[in-house]
């Protein structure tokens, strides 16, 4: 027996809050490295190998993993359980029954905000059973909600 | 138990008005120190009665101020001597009442009382009652209870019912030897003495200089040895008598929906815990215990931590004891001591890749310093050494690594130096992972993850072919099966 893989994407606009997320504590190595050469023009191969470094690390962190991790993220709801995949490098599937589900939270940040994002996290009583849909356009976010909070609620049993 | 269970707020044993001054002294000494310093520097000695008065008197401030109140719904306590805290555990969310005496206590008859949630986090508070007159622990300890439990007529308050699953025996201190503890307590002690600065002190004395002579007379190896031995006799005198201290007595007893366990010879704990949170077992090996057949035993409950001391059962004990016990605990025989799938090429080989990483690296790093400054004649018996161990490493840990589904439970087994079998019930499994890092994709394995609200909260299958790793989780929990994505 095996699980097909879940169908449904997270939002089109995705890659590109990762991305943003990504490049912003870069941009703070880009401006700290600015300013080491203005101050210090000796040594410019340091310069250079640590300017090369930045952009090959900015490059698979702001563009390849962003990318990489739209292609893997996935989410599934059937009326029993919720299914993610994600990750990057190592990749998780996990699932979890829709009658353990003790809260669903969903949460916003700046940047999920100013794109219209949301992420759903379920939670189950055990800290390592929580699943998180990530990336959400807002409006599925909410009706994914409904959808969970609805059936769990349906459900009787004891979450533990 | 109407006695008991009245509405007005009632106070500790006025003992503890002789055990919390006592206990503050004992826990402002840097004051105390301070305070008599304060005295001798000015030549005024009331700054130090000051100084003890006060703690003195925080200390009876605290009985005083110390309330608990067993209502219908939740119970309460209120601390505080500055600062007024009220603490309520709702009693219905009672899962585990445990109760400890120390020296101190024991000498006045009295017994502290700690109630658990399990749901605890971190920094809170625990909900104890420090401390109740030790005969009026067990009625108080059912009412608590009482509320948790399906059958309270099956709680004697007397609790000296049901059958004894495991009682404590001489031959057990067989294991305490071979545990870290004493090391540990050494290099604690060592810690606090250099703090303090006697070392410093000693480096002049006569018995540095008695020291340095025996030094010089015996030679390098000659005091390594002679140091080697001196440590580990010291080491395994205070894990032995730590352990007897700790376990003497132990005594695990089982009555109906309750399993009660207590120890300790000196301090004594005792803890009951509620049978239907129980989600299985897990059998502990550390390498030198598992040389002498012994293993340790860690129950998974919900609303118990799953490491430390709070869900140990049994300690190192005789293979079979720690066995028959999780037998009657669980019911399920075979999830204890029955044949485990091997995980098959892939899984062992990644078990040889992983041992032989730090030999090869050694070696390779070794080449080279010989080859450009020359190595020392010791380091190549040491990378012989090393390699020896990886290679009993790698065969063993893929010979522990098994794992068995099916029955309603999930069993896992791996690790070598601490190896582990963990047997988590499908009803107390809230959640499946299946994890694979680039690494597993190539070689076509998958770490099985089953999360419960019980024990460590997550328990894992190593490498398990990639293909099954579904099935076991099919085959454990229908659910996952009965899923829209399931295809056969």
């Amino acid at each position: 027996m095996h699980l097909v893989e879940p169908t449904h994407l997270p939002s089109r606009k995705a890659p590109l809050v990762w991305a943003i997320g990504a490049a912003i504590p870069w941009l703070f190595v880009v401006v700290a490295q600015a300013v080491w050469f203005i101050a210090d023009r000796r040594l410019i191969w340091l310069h250079v190998l640590a300017a090369v470094g930045t952009v090959v690390a900015m490059v698979v962190f702001v563009v390849v993993v962003p990318l990489w991790r739209y292609r893997v993220h996935r989410w599934d709801i059937d009326p029993t359980a919720v299914y993610t995949r994600s990750g990057w490098l190592t990749q998780e599937r996990r699932i979890a029954p829709i009658s353990r589900v003790q809260t669903v939270d969903t949460y916003r940040g700046p940047l999920d905000r100013l794109f219209g994002l949301a992420n759903v996290t379920v939670t189950t009583a055990s800290s390592a059973g929580a699943v998180r849909i990530v990336a959400l356009d807002a409006d599925v976010a909410e009706r994914v909600v409904v959808q969970l909070t609805d059936i769990a609620a349906l459900s009787a049993e004891d979450a533990t | 138990m109407t006695q008991v269970a009245g509405q007005e707020w009632l106070h500790l044993s006025p003992r503890m008005l002789l055990v919390h001054p006592v206990h503050e002294v004992l826990r402002q000494i840097p004051v105390l120190i301070g305070s008599l310093v304060l005295g001798s520097a000015t030549g005024n000695p009331v700054w130090a009665l000051i100084g003890v008065g006060l703690i003195v008197g925080y200390g009876l401030a605290r009985w005083f101020t110390t309330a608990y109140r067993i209502g219908a719904d939740e119970v309460q306590l209120r601390t505080g001597v500055l600062q007024r805290k009220v603490l309520s555990v709702p009693r219905n969310r009672i899962r585990s009442v445990s109760t400890d005496a120390r020296l101190l206590h024991r000498v006045l008859g009295l017994t502290v009382l700690r109630v658990s949630t399990g749901q605890e986090a971190a920094g809170d508070t625990s909900f104890a009652l420090d401390a109740l007159p030790a005969r009026e622990v067990p009625l108080l300890r059912a009412t608590l209870l009482a509320e948790s439990l399906a059958s309270p007529a099956s709680i004697d308050p007397a609790g000296a019912q049901g059958r004894v699953l495991a009682r404590w025996q001489l031959s057990w201190l067989r294991y305490s030897p071979l545990t870290f503890t004493g090391l540990l307590m050494i290099a604690a002690a060592l810690g606090v003495v250099s703090q303090t600065g006697v070392l410093a002190a000693l480096r002049d004395s006569r018995a540095a200089r008695a020291g340095t002579g025996l030094f010089e007379t015996m030679g390098a190896v000659g005091s390594v040895v002679v140091g080697v031995v001196v440590i580990l006799t010291a080491s395994v005198a205070l894990s032995v008598s730590q352990s007897l201290l700790t376990y003497a007595n132990l005594e695990l007893r089982r009555d109906a929906d309750l399993l009660h366990l207590s120890n300790g010879l000196l301090r004594v704990r005792e803890s009951t815990f509620d049978m239907r949170r129980l989600r299985g077992g897990s059998l502990r090996e550390p390498l030198l215990v598992r040389i002498f057949g012994g293993a340790r035993l860690d129950a998974v409950m919900t609303g118990v931590a799953g490491v430390g001391e709070a869900s140990q059962l049994l300690p190192p004990c005789p293979r079979p004891i720690a066995e028959s016990v999780l037998v009657d605990l669980i019911a399920e025989p075979d999830a204890v001591t029955g044949a485990l799938t091997p995980h098959g090429p892939a899984a062992t080989r990644r078990r040889w890749t992983r041992a032989m990483v730090l030999p090869a690296a050694v070696a390779g790093a070794l080449t080279v310093v010989t080859a450009t400054v020359g190595a020392p004649a010791w380091a190549w018996p040491v990378l012989g050494v090393l390699t020896l161990f990886s290679l009993f490493l790698a065969v063993d840990r893929s010979r522990s690594l098994g794992h068995r589904v099916g029955g309603g439970w999930l069993v896992a087994r791996a690790g070598s130096l601490v190896r582990r079998r963990d047997c988590v019930s499908a009803a107390g499994i809230v959640g499946w992972t299946v994890r694979q890092t680039l690494m597993q994709r190539r070689a076509g394995v998958a770490t099985v993850i089953a999360a419960t609200a019980a024990g460590v909260k997550r328990y894992e299958v190593v490498d398990v072919p990639a293909d099954i790793a579904w099935s076991m989780a099919a085959t454990t929990s229908a659910w996952v099966g009965a899923t829209d994505w399931a295809r056969s």
